[in-house]
């Protein structure tokens, strides 16, 4: 069953020039223990979009969707506090720069246990306290860290960034969420960190089968870890498919340039080679061009692209393109036939 | 080839709060040399605080060496004469969008080192400007703009044109491409290889994205607090890691040459 189900959403902004569509019909969804990539470059929506999930956009944002389901619940007809209980008891977010996230002022243990709810702890009252202890120190055992006494007595400032990171996801598990959404938890980290980090987010996935948002702006760092990946450009869907589909098979000319231009995918080509990349750079939120907002760059690009595709399934890889990169021509056809007859 | 920069037993340290008859210092820099040749890029890895950040400080004159000497060309490098040496070692920051003053033009941007450095009337100036522009890929009339009206890889392309308007021999990359999105990053890849070969430069690059060092560099130096690892041709040390820190960094980008 999909835990979250979303089904063309827009967000829009208000600005004094009138509303600008910054998000434009975006589908996602999230299966149970599922370890999802959601790639974009800046300005592609992809933090906009998470943050619409958590429901932490203020009241310039404009959220519409044709569907917007959280394990059948429907979110959008849901009153603010009723959502957001629903929320923080299934849903948990970690954010990117972890040192500015976490109090600069407080121990670390004590965030930790501010975390922890009530309702979790069992027992008189004057048992409380042992047990909020000892679930600290579980929880962050859990997350890898092995010195817990340090790491309790500590500011924020005395660790290491991986070290904050690590925190901060035992704070996000401290309410054992059904689905962790990572925004870029590794930006700025040094790569032996990362792997760190990367590695605990798939541990999680595996042993505790928690479902895992992993939100990046670079591929290749993603594609050793997740199962499936959702690619965005510029707030519109590209292509969404599993790993191996999305980095072997890319069929949207902006994921195959992606692929092409990574320099770790690409490592027989030889040294001081000239790299594939596209033309011209991401447009800005007040000049985005009409339908597909690759449109410009594109090497592909015809006159139908001047409107916004709509979303091709082939077997499961959906990708929202006029003229998707088929291998086999022959095939091309047949398949086309059949996803007309299907959507029919 | 002749060697451009030549780098001998280089070493630094700051000396530490402590008592007069106990002094003590942190060695950020153990004694390191390296030459580099003209058309050629230097990369450095390592993880943070193995000095890689001071070893380009040195480079570019912002610390002098605590011991150990400097050679362009066979000339000795001065610790305090910036002059001669800002000509012909620039250097790249990582954030273009914080290191470019937000109150200037690009042509008053531009202009700063050229009116500094060089005898050049006000015509012949905005020419160079204006030349240099069209070489890193912008429009000769975007001198009039100003910084924040240009995206990230414009700005980075800006920092570019700021370094090489001098016509230097040497370019510093301080993790320059990290913060770039993967397409920009590419162009700016393009770009900077391109210059390499119009220009004879010599590079200096400092990252830890393994799949850029192998893609842009001739020689790596691997760094680990301050002290050379291990060097040589890039493919050879990545076909062949020897030193448990470059095995490491390897592992942990799931990095595997064959």
């Amino acid at each position: 069953m999909n835990l979250l189900d979303i089904r063309n959403l827009s967000i829009e902004l208000d600005t004094p020039n009138g509303r600008v569509l910054a998000v434009d019909k975006v589908s996602l969804s999230i299966k149970e223990g599922e370890f999802r990539g959601l790639v974009g470059e800046s300005g592609s929506g992809k933090s906009l979009l998470a943050q619409a999930i958590i429901g932490v956009l203020n009241d310039k944002w404009h959220v519409h969707a044709d569907r917007f389901h959280w394990r059948g619940i429907d979110l959008l007809r849901l009153t603010i506090d009723e959502r957001r209980a629903l929320l923080c008891r299934d849903i948990a977010m970690i954010f990117q720069e972890p040192m500015s996230c976490l109090d600069p002022t407080t121990l670390i243990g004590e965030q930790l246990s501010e975390a922890i709810d009530s309702s979790q702890l069992s027992g008189h009252f004057w048992q409380r306290k042992k047990q909020r202890k000892e679930a600290v120190v579980k929880l962050l055992h859990k997350v890898g860290i092995k010195k817990h006494s340090q790491c309790i007595n500590s500011y924020p400032h005395q660790l290491t960034e991986a070290i904050c990171q690590r925190v901060m996801i035992a704070i996000a598990l401290a309410g054992r969420p059904i689905l962790l959404i990572a925004d870029e938890p590794t930006a700025a980290m040094e790569s032996t960190n990362q792997g760190q980090i990367f590695r605990l987010l798939a541990n999680l996935n595996q042993l505790k089968n928690m479902s895992i948002l992993l939100i990046s702006h670079d591929l290749e760092n993603l594609t050793h870890w997740t199962s499936t990946i959702t690619v965005m450009y510029s707030g519109q869907f590209v292509e969404a498919g599993s790993t191996e589909q999305i980095f072997n098979k890319p069929m949207h000319p902006y994921t195959r340039a992606l692929v092409d231009s990574s320099t770790k995918a690409n490592l027989q080509l030889p040294t001081k080679s000239r790299l594939m990349t596209l033309p011209g750079s991401i447009p800005i939120l007040q000049h985005l061009p009409i339908g597909c907002r690759l449109g410009p760059r594109c090497p592909r690009a015809q006159q139908t692209c001047v409107e916004a595709p709509k979303v091709s399934n082939f077997h499961g890889h959906k990708v929202s393109c006029h003229f998707p990169l088929i291998r086999e021509t022959a095939k091309k056809h047949s398949v086309k036939h059949e996803v007309v007859k299907g959507t029919i | 080839m002749s060697v451009l920069l030549d780098v001998k037993e280089i070493t630094k340290s700051f000396k530490l709060k402590g008592h007069w008859y106990h002094k003590r210092k942190f060695t950020a820099l153990s004694p390191l040399s390296f030459a580099i040749e003209a058309k050629k890029t230097l990369a450095i890895v390592g993880e943070t605080g193995s000095g890689k950040s001071t070893l380009a400080k040195i480079l570019v004159g912002a610390e002098s060496p605590t011991t150990g000497k400097i050679y362009l060309n066979g000339q000795l490098l001065q610790n305090q004469r910036f002059k001669q040496r800002c000509q012909h070692i620039r250097m790249i920051f990582q954030d273009s969008g914080t290191t470019l003053n937000p109150s200037l033009t690009i042509q008053e941007l531009l202009d700063e080192p050229l009116i500094l450095n060089t005898e050049l009337n006000e015509k012949q100036r905005q020419q160079l400007i204006r030349t240099t522009l069209q070489k890193v890929g912008l429009l000769g009339d975007h001198m009039n703009f100003y910084p924040h009206m240009f995206s990230g890889g414009q700005k980075q392309r800006i920092s570019l044109a700021r370094a090489i308007i001098l016509q230097p021999q040497v370019i510093i990359l301080d993790e320059a491409l990290a913060a770039l999105d993967p397409s920009l990053r590419s162009q700016m890849i393009n770009l900077l290889l391109d210059l390499q070969q119009q220009m004879g430069l010599a590079y200096i690059l400092i990252s830890h994205n393994l799949g850029i060092v192998r893609h842009f560099s001739d020689d790596v130096m691997v760094m680990s607090h301050g002290e050379v690892v291990e060097s040589g041709k890039t493919i050879e040390v990545m076909r062949n890691p020897q030193h448990k820190v470059t095995q490491k960094l390897m592992m942990s980008q799931n990095f595997q040459l064959k």
